[in-house]
């Protein structure tokens, strides 16, 4: 019954406040009120209990939960930040929806093709959040926005199918048999790695990431970043354990794997430093860090897996903090829209700082829970080899330039306050033609103190960090795939 | 050659439905393919090595799985059709603003002028020609170096993989690229009832799910598209 509550409850609440879109307050208050009962289902759920319904076989483990409060969570604060920042009319019944299918693919881990198809209807369903506009808006769709619902359409759609035609032969696959032919490992491996790379943006797939990061709405981009991609990784370390013939057949595979992580770090980071945009930049940096916890994966270490599974929480808490602070950095200042903004810290003092803790906890700078995760993952390269402890260097000092080059460019610019002469009032000027006054609005209190909580809960895990290591340490014990490996 | 099409109708059919969505370029052609290639895969899958059938439908016995996939496929096709008909997202005119009107009327202006000026060119189909060849050619030696099931299915399920995906690639407009999509879904779907020993409930409502979910999306997104520039191609979209 409870399995059954958490799969349906989210979709009968999309229903009803698809119903109540136009009376916005009322929708999102509706929207955490339904992820509050998800949480409390969720937190009630019996740990490695598989229970058979409708044919299928439903289990969580302690990391799946993990994963599932932490998405709820992020989507609470999500829909708390809808009530201060703009979002379209159907964002909280697709928002809904986008959980319901999450939660059940986590539950549904143990049947990979009905995982793979539930990620597909997902993906699906956020295409609509991308072109998604605000309620009673008088613009038409923009072109940019109904390209990247497209690309991110097809992405998912071939995502979708590589991942299925993997597990196709994965089950059909029998070592025995196929003494004397080509294995079919290699062709498995290329098929994860696409439908995989695709849904992780992992290079040279990335570049959906980005256009979502750009054209939609900042929170539609924190859900599809959170819980679409943070299933994804999910997924893929739960393919390795149910399947480890994947990972004991294919160590030039594996060790593809890992350098391709670390390419798409390098890669990404660089992008990010050539392009200091404010929505860009932290996406490419998004890349790189999907890149390391690629790697970390692909590793099969305990270490480089601690390191991943650690560094998946703090990317949701760190997507969070950049977006927000991104749309409130977005608001009008006054100036026209077609200049370019260098001085966003001493314009908005409370959003540029929210960002510019984000960026670090993406890098993963002390005392950031990030930080030890990333040590854990450079601990991991440092063991599987030289090129490896070079390249995620290389990398993390390529993400770093590029948060310095954005800082630099967009946060940190002289405040443009030019003096302005006054206008002497001519003869018969009626005071509708006099220029009002620039004047900001102002900053969220209520938001900020929020973002500021988020960053203070991330330092007291970096500083105790054994407060999650614990249970990540108890997660890996159990996966079968790490042990092959060692 | 007459006993080869007596028993192999319904791969014929598969064949000749996902070769003309390829290959032709009015939606009308294309969907008319995309219903009969629904019917011919559950023609297909209605052989016995498939599974029996379990009910009466007017008159006519047929596996419940067949059935929802029919219902599925039609669907899909159905919403599509609908959406090819009326195509136009409700733009409420009182509701947008001077620019969104003007620029919805230029639009309105260049997808007239492009209607007047653009005869149907042998030259549209060379590429998709060559792409129908290039499936072909792969799904007589893919089926020997990867063999999954029987030699049909195999070469059921690689065809319409093929050509769905070079559909996405050589789709001109939005409509067809999302029949290419709905073409590997197509292709997913007849792979698994095929292999699986036996079908479960949830899996198959995920397919059909997930088939008219597609249709939906791909439809919402037609509708958006033309409601901004009313047109479904896709290189005006990309225009600056």
């Amino acid at each position: 019954m409870l399995y059954l509550l958490i799969i349906f409850f989210p979709f009968a609440m999309a229903a009803g406040l698809y119903l109540l879109r136009k009376q916005e307050m009322t929708a999102i208050s509706g929207g955490m009120l339904a992820v509050v009962v998800q949480l409390a289902l969720v937190m009630q759920l019996p740990v490695d209990t598989p229970v058979r319904i409708l044919g299928l076989t439903m289990t969580t483990d302690p990391l799946g939960r993990m994963v599932m409060i932490t998405i709820l969570g992020v989507a609470l604060f999500s829909f708390a930040v809808a009530f201060f920042i703009a979002h379209g009319e159907h964002f909280v019944p697709v928002s809904l929806l986008i959980l319901g299918f999450t939660n059940t693919t986590v539950l549904l881990l143990q049947e990979p093709f009905v995982a793979t198809l539930l990620m597909v209807s997902s993906g699906l369903l956020a295409i609509l959040a991308i072109v998604d506009l605000p309620s009673g808006s008088t613009l038409l769709v923009e072109r940019s926005p109904l390209i990247t619902a497209l690309h991110y359409l097809v992405v998912v759609l071939v995502a979708g199918f590589a991942m299925y035609m993997a597990y196709v032969l994965l089950t059909i696959y029998w070592p025995t048999e196929q003494s004397g032919q080509g294995s079919p490992a290699h062709l498995i491996m290329a098929l994860l790695i696409a439908g995989f790379g695709m849904r992780l943006a992992i290079f040279p797939f990335h570049s959906w990431l980005v256009e979502v990061a750009e054209f939609a709405e900042p929170m539609v981009t924190v859900l599809i970043l959170t819980a679409l991609n943070s299933t994804s990784l999910l997924f893929l370390i739960t393919t390795f354990q149910f399947f480890p013939v994947i990972v004991s057949e294919n160590e030039h595979g594996m060790r593809m794997l890992m350098y391709l992580g670390l390419i798409t770090a390098i890669l990404a980071a660089l992008f990010g430093l050539a392009t200091p945009h404010l929505r860009r930049t932290p996406s490419y940096l998004v890349v790189a860090n999907s890149g390391l916890m690629l790697f970390g994966v692909a590793s099969t270490s305990s270490t480089g897996l601690a390191g991943a599974i650690f560094e998946l929480f703090n990317q949701m808490v760190a997507v969070i903090i950049i977006f927000v602070s991104i749309a409130l950095l977005e608001r009008p200042d006054g100036r026209p829209v077609t200049t370019i903004r260098r001085d966003l810290l001493w314009r908005w003092p409370l959003a540029g700082t929210g960002l510019i803790g984000g960026l670090f906890l993406l890098l993963g700078m002390p005392p950031f829970a990030s930080f030890t995760s990333k040590l854990l993952l450079y601990d991991a390269a440092a063991r599987t080899g030289t090129s490896f402890a070079i390249l995620i260097g290389i990398g993390s000092l390529l993400m770093l330039a590029a948060i310095a080059r954005l800082l630099y460019e967009r946060l940190l610019g002289a405040a443009e306050e030019l003096p302005t002469e006054e206008m002497p009032i001519l003869l018969a000027t009626q005071e509708i033609e006099r220029f009002s006054d620039r004047t900001l609005l102002r900053e969220p209190i209520g938001l900020a103190v929020v973002l500021f909580a988020l960053l203070g809960i991330s330092c007291v895990i970096g500083l105790y960090p054994q407060l999650l290591l614990t249970t990540i340490d108890d997660i890996i014990r159990g996966l079968t795939f790490v042990r092959t490996a060692s | 050659m007459t006993e080869f099409i007596n028993t192999q109708w319904p791969l014929i059919g598969i064949a000749l439905s996902a070769g003309l969505i390829l290959l032709a370029q009015q939606w009308r052609s294309t969907l008319i393919g995309l219903l009969f290639n629904y019917i011919f895969v559950a023609a297909f899958l209605a052989q016995p090595q498939f599974g029996s059938a379990d009910i009466d439908v007017v008159g006519i016995s047929i596996s419940t799985t067949i059935l929802v996939k029919l219902i599925a496929g039609l669907s899909a096709v159905l919403i599509l059709a609908v959406t090819a008909l009326t195509f136009s997202r409700d733009y409420n005119a009182d509701a947008l603003d001077e620019f969104s009107l003007a620029e919805l009327r230029r639009a309105a202006r260049l997808a007239q002028r492009k209607q007047l000026v653009a005869p149907l060119r042998f030259a549209d189909f060379v590429v998709p020609m060559w792409a129908l060849i290039l499936a072909a050619i792969a799904s007589f030696i893919l089926p020997r170096l990867y063999p999954i099931g029987s030699e049909e299915v195999d070469f059921a399920w690689y065809w319409l993989t093929l050509t769905g995906i070079f559909t996405i690639v050589t789709a001109n407009d939005l409509l067809k690229l999302g029949l290419g999509l709905l073409v590997c879904v197509s292709s997913i779907d007849l792979l698994y009832t095929a292999i699986a020993s036996t079908v479960e409930v949830f899996p198959l409502a995920m397919l059909g799910l997930t088939t008219i979910v597609l249709s939906l999306s791909v439809s919402y997104l037609s509708g958006l598209m033309y409601g901004r520039l009313k047109t479904l191609e896709l290189n005006e979209l990309y225009k600056r």
